[in-house]
């Protein structure tokens, strides 16, 4: 009588005992919610990352001996690699999915918009898509760089096949188009974490008077943080170990 | 208030015509003189109507009724912002005194595919009763219910659902977003029923059945800009959203609709 | 002078002892069997209040419901603006109130012009509201424990105002448009939004249908039921500048009212005290400030004629704070229309402030350091925010400037203890109806009233008429509608084809400034006489004059306005009429021939204890007047004071 919207027939998903699990994918908040929690999980892997990477500033012994140990447990690395790829994947995409929907949702434009948030003038908010696309191409060349590099798949010819991992890193970072795009990419990042981090929170419906000005706060400290941490990678490391 | 003009106003008025749901719509200019500080800003729409009725122009067409802020009926984007550039306030209660004389005003109405244009600046805003409709209420029939102290509310509970139950239902927090969502709006009703214990029969079933009409009304999405919650004039905060959306997890994970 | 019938009304109230006449009444009742409910259609005019929990009840019921409102939604009717709060005889405050004292509060507080029965079950339902709209979800304001806190209002010694912040209508408003949705999604109500109507039809003396005019496309419609139920609300904008929303008007009722429904005082206006003033000749309504200020708010002007001083700078004991004076045991919160003839009474001497001089000063200064402005903040925040958006005046600074202004009106169409006119089938409920508040009405007491009606009242009375009168089935191709229908289009072509010189507004300023001159706070043979006149020569000239642009098949709110204005134009004749022939004063009715030594009102109780309910004879031809003599039972006639 008063179920409101109606439900679909049964079918394979309601045998399987998935139809929440499909609504939840389908609604707009359940989409946030999963964009929210991919995003805090790539925050994670930032600042993982992030730490390992600073070991450059230390030299080639202890970098290389970090690179080695990671490598050498594959077996969780696999486990590793396949989950970023699928908190990359399901992260675009849904960034893709949400966007178009959000741009028929408008449908004609208005002559004249201005913020009322006090102090907004086009904020880090305003630009998550183009900012995403950016820190994705960044993503996708240092993949190329380092990643397939590595392999032996010398898509730049940088030629770094059989280099230690410490020797390979500096020399990508030597590389001018590299440095510039790295150091952007940074600090795009930078400004994608600046909304991303806090409002990954509200997303997640983690709000509260007494703790949401601390994670604002923690929000943007954070993407400083990564920003500048991956940028002084790009601009310092080559100048302290350039040979 | 950081501005408050005391002369007489010299205007240039950009509005936004629209003979009928179907037919294209233009920008027209219309020049006032001599308005005063102290008109709001639907007296100030008034005094061109009475003058275009004069010159045998049709007048423009605009909704507002009760014209205190609490009808929710007024609201057109002004320069650009939804009720105008305060806070806190509908377009029926702004007042001239805001604006400076030699002003050029755009005034568009609200866009958003939810929202079909009427006609000039109206719109037509069913979709939020369609919203409602879908489970906005508590399910109690006349008669029957029980004293009405037998339920305490602790007083922070009923501050809380006051706060969110205050929303007028004037669409600015859809006109600001730039992804037109209704997540204000919707997040106003789900926390306010949720915050008392007469809610509670229906929590899970009323936010999964609303934000399932909201989104196929074709609302945009939440990006958390907090455009909604700054145009605003009844006060919502952004925490309702959070507060829909930890109700909506809920229901699809723990509750058995 | 005046035409009356041979034939005295009966308002037909159970007799009997006072405290169970309702329940006797509801015993005496027919039923409706729930299959026959099903295959029932109820019309239901107005959303406000009483609409909508009238709605939403009778749907509950099983009937059909088909609701109309002229917003864009049903949420929007102007119920929504009242502030203050809704009387319930809870006692949940220990300080000696019961139903009797509710009762008794309220035929005294209108000055013994209502009718008892009706407010005896008035107030026996108050309590039961109260616990509906909790389980609805309204947020009533609450103590810190979690039990329902009361204020106290106008005209009452008691606290039993029970508030949501300062918007309470809002808030039960919305309760009840909730639970109209709910039956909207149920199948049980439809719903038709931007519809006003414009006629009701009546065949073979029975109330079957309405005309309604679809304001978006312009469209006519007819809809056939078993019952019209208007709850339309008041005719407060006939004075132009109002309290009331802009779309509040009197056509249903008029209209009702043109097809043989009386219509009942009209003269009984109320002037609210606490309005914001006329700030210029651009005002296009006026805005309240609820009553509930006047708890902590001291009202005051300078004893001094034409002071110029700022207030700040009038010591203490050059200030006269007159209600305080007048009245000292009811002090500030004196009714309303005591308090707002003393506001008239000191600026029509010269004591008025502001520039205009046409106001005076409500002060929170004492409350504030007495109680610190974070208290009073919690309190009126949003009423204090509002008066300086509209004023550019911070009221935590600078005493407030209030001036009354027309806020409700007490009269409408006359109707039974069954809440039915003299229709059959055609009930009315809530403002639009008169029986309640006599003269004058006290505050908090209007949404009490509505939600009474709608929840508690019309479902049980609209079944026996459909249980007692074997309705034969009825459609929208019976000659009568297609003839009210075509009265309806035409009237309103007329006007499109007038082509004159001014708008409608033009008409509609024209007409209040007639009303509040003559016919306003104090009135007078002489005035009343005149008002008739020019009311009559400014119908004419509309019907010479009107300028309305565009056309019937579209969205057109101008044509909407000026169908009002004819409208109002007619009916407000009548009020004058009303008030004329009412020469005694009592409550918001105030001829100023009739006063105490002291400006009180002077009733006369042996030749107007009456309600008047008038009878249609024609546009322009004197109504004729039938008595429904009032009896006092319970709580016999006396003198209204509240020194």
């Amino acid at each position: 009588m008063e179920t409101g919207s109606a439900r679909p027939k049964a079918g394979l998903i309601d045998c399987v005992g998935l139809r929440w699990f499909f609504r939840l994918l389908s609604s707009s908040i359940g989409q946030k919610f999963v964009m929210g929690i991919t995003g805090l999980l790539l925050c994670g892997f930032l600042a993982a990352h992030l730490a390992g990477n600073l070991l450059l500033f230390a030299g080639a012994e202890l970098f290389n001996d970090y690179a080695h140990k990671l490598h050498e447990q594959w077996e969780l690395l696999i486990v590793a690699e396949t989950g970023l790829a699928v908190l990359f994947l399901a992260h675009i995409y849904l960034a893709f999915a949400t966007a178009a929907g959000n741009g028929r949702a408008r449908e004609d434009d208005y002559a004249m918009k201005q913020p009322k948030v006090p102090g907004r003038v086009i904020g880090a908010n305003t630009w998550m898509f183009a900012s995403g696309a950016v820190v994705l191409g960044f993503v996708l060349l240092h993949l190329v760089d380092l990643r397939l590099g590595m392999e032996g798949i010398d898509l730049r010819g940088l030629k770094l096949k059989d280099m230690k991992p410490f020797d390979a890193t500096v020399k990508v970072l030597s590389n001018p188009i590299s440095r510039v795009v790295y150091t952007i990419g940074a600090i795009i990042l930078g400004i994608h974490l600046s909304h991303g981090f806090s409002s990954a929170f509200q997303s997640l419906g983690l709000n509260h008077p007494k703790y949401t000005p601390m994670i604002k706060l923690l929000g943007k400290i954070f993407a400083f943080v990564i920003a500048v941490g991956f940028a002084s990678l790009a601009l310092f490391v080559p100048e302290i170990w350039r040979k | 208030m950081n501005h408050t003009s005391t002369k007489a106003l010299n205007l240039t008025l950009k509005i936004w015509r629209q003979a009928g749901p179907d037919q294209p719509g233009a920008l027209k200019s219309y020049t006032l003189t001599d308005i005063s500080p102290d008109m709001s800003f639907l007296e100030m729409l008034d005094v061109l109507n009475e003058q275009l009725i004069a010159k045998g122009e049709e007048p423009v067409a605009f909704d507002h009724d009760c014209r205190e802020g609490i009808c929710g009926t007024c609201g057109v984007m002004i320069n650009g912002q939804a009720h105008g550039p305060d806070s806190a306030t509908t377009t029926c209660q702004l007042h001239m005194r805001r604006f400076s004389d030699g002003d050029t005003i755009l005034i568009e109405p609200w866009r958003a595919r939810a929202f079909p244009i009427v006609r000039d600046l109206v719109v037509d805003r069913s979709a939020f009763d369609r919203i409602i409709q879908s489970g906005g209420y508590v399910s109690v029939n006349t008669g029957g219910a029980p004293d009405a102290n037998a339920i305490p509310v602790p007083g922070h509970a009923q501050q809380d659902a006051m706060a969110a139950a205050a929303c007028i239902g004037c669409g600015a927090c859809v006109a600001s977003c730039k992804n037109a969502s209704a997540m204000l709006f919707v997040s106003a009703k789900v926390t306010h029923l949720a915050d008392l214990p007469q809610g509670q029969a229906e929590r899970s079933k009323r936010v999964l059945n609303m934000v399932a009409t909201m989104d196929s009304e074709k609302f945009g999405n939440c990006t958390n800009t907090g455009e909604c919650e700054a145009a605003c004039p009844a006060g919502i905060k952004l925490s309702n959203i959070a507060q829909m959306n930890r109700e909506y997890m809920k229901a699809v994970l723990f509750s058995c609709e | 002078m005046v035409t009356v019938a041979d034939t005295t009304l009966d308002g037909r109230c159970p007799t009997g002892n006072m405290a169970s006449r309702w329940e006797q009444r509801q015993r005496d009742l027919k039923l409706v069997a729930p299959h026959n409910k099903r295959k029932s259609t109820i019309i239901v005019v107005g959303t406000g209040l009483a609409g909508g929990s009238a709605a939403a009840s009778l749907a509950e019921l099983g009937y059909n419901v088909l609701s109309f409102c002229i917003q864009d939604t049903p949420r929007r009717a102007h119920s929504i603006a009242a502030q203050g709060g809704i009387n319930a005889a809870k006692n949940y405050t220990n300080d000696g109130d019961s139903v009797w004292r509710l009762f008794y509060d309220t035929v005294k507080g209108g000055e013994w012009r209502a009718r008892e029965s009706n407010v005896y079950r008035l107030a026996q339902l108050s309590t039961s509201i109260i616990d509906q709209c909790v389980a609805q979800g309204v947020p009533f304001a609450r103590e810190y424990g979690g039990s329902l806190a009361n204020r106290s209002f106008g005209g009452a010694q008691v606290s039993r105002t029970f508030y949501c912040a300062g918007q309470t209508g809002q808030q039960l408003l919305l309760g009840a448009y909730q639970a109209m949705m709910r039956q909207v999604n149920a199948g049980r109500i439809k719903l038709f939004a931007r519809r006003e109507m414009l006629d009701i039809v009546v065949i073979d003396g029975v109330a079957r249908g309405i005309v309604t005019r679809d304001l978006v496309t312009g469209k006519f419609e007819t809809f056939a039921g078993d019952a019209v139920v208007l709850c339309t609300g008041g005719y407060g904008n006939a004075y132009y500048l109002s309290t009331n929303a802009k779309t509040c008007n009197v056509t249903a009722a008029w209209r009702a009212h043109k097809r043989g429904a009386y219509f009942a005082n009209p003269c009984y206006t109320q002037i609210h005290p606490t309005c914001i003033p006329v700030s210029g000749s651009h005002q296009s309504k006026l805005t309240l400030m609820s009553e509930s200020l006047r708890n902590d708010g001291r009202v005051w002007v300078s004893k001094s004629k034409d002071d110029s001083r700022s207030p700040d700078q009038i010591p203490e004991d050059e200030r006269d704070y007159y209600l305080e004076r007048r009245y000292p045991s009811y002090g500030n919160l004196a009714p309303r229309d005591v308090s707002s003839r003393a506001a008239k009474e000191r600026c029509d001497e010269g004591f008025g402030v502001g520039q205009s001089k046409m106001s005076v000063y409500l002060d929170f200064s004492a409350a504030i350091k007495r109680d610190g402005e974070d208290v009073i903040r919690a309190k009126y925040g949003n009423l204090f925010h509002m008066y300086e958006r509209i004023t550019a005046e911070n009221p935590y600074k600078v005493p407030m400037r209030i001036y009354p202004a027309v806020h409700y009106t007490m009269g409408g169409l006359w109707v039974d203890y069954n809440l039915q006119s003299n229709l059959p089938g055609l009930y009315v409920l809530g403002e639009a109806n008169f029986s309640d508040h006599g003269a004058n009405r006290l505050g908090a007491s209007a949404l009490m009233q509505g939600l009474a009606d709608g929840y508690f009242v019309i479902p049980y009375t609209v079944g026996d008429h459909i249980a007692t009168r074997k309705l034969s089935p009825v459609s929208t191709s019976a000659p009568e509608f297609g003839q009210a229908l075509s009265a309806s289009k035409s009237r309103l072509e007329a006007i499109l084809n007038v082509n004159g010189r001014h708008s409608a507004e033009h008409f509609h300023r024209a007409l209040g400034k007639i009303m509040w001159d003559h016919v306003g706070m104090a009135r007078n043979e002489k005035g009343l006489l005149k008002a008739i006149d020019m009311i009559r020569q400014l119908r004419d000239e509309f019907w010479k004059d009107v300028k309305v642009l565009g056309s019937g098949e579209s969205f057109n709110q101008n044509l909407e306005h000026a169908g009002r204005v004819a409208d109002f134009l007619e009916f407000s004749e009548l009020l004058a009429y009303d008030a004329l022939c009412r020469d005694e004063s009592c409550g918001g009715h105030f001829r100023e021939e009739h006063q105490t030594s002291e400006g009180e009102c002077a009733r006369n109780d042996d030749q107007f204890c009456y309600a008047a309910a008038w009878e249609y004879q024609g546009v322009g031809q004197e109504s004729i007047l039938h008595k429904e003599p009032l009896t006092f039972e319970e709580c016999p006639l006396g003198t209204r004071s509240y020194k």
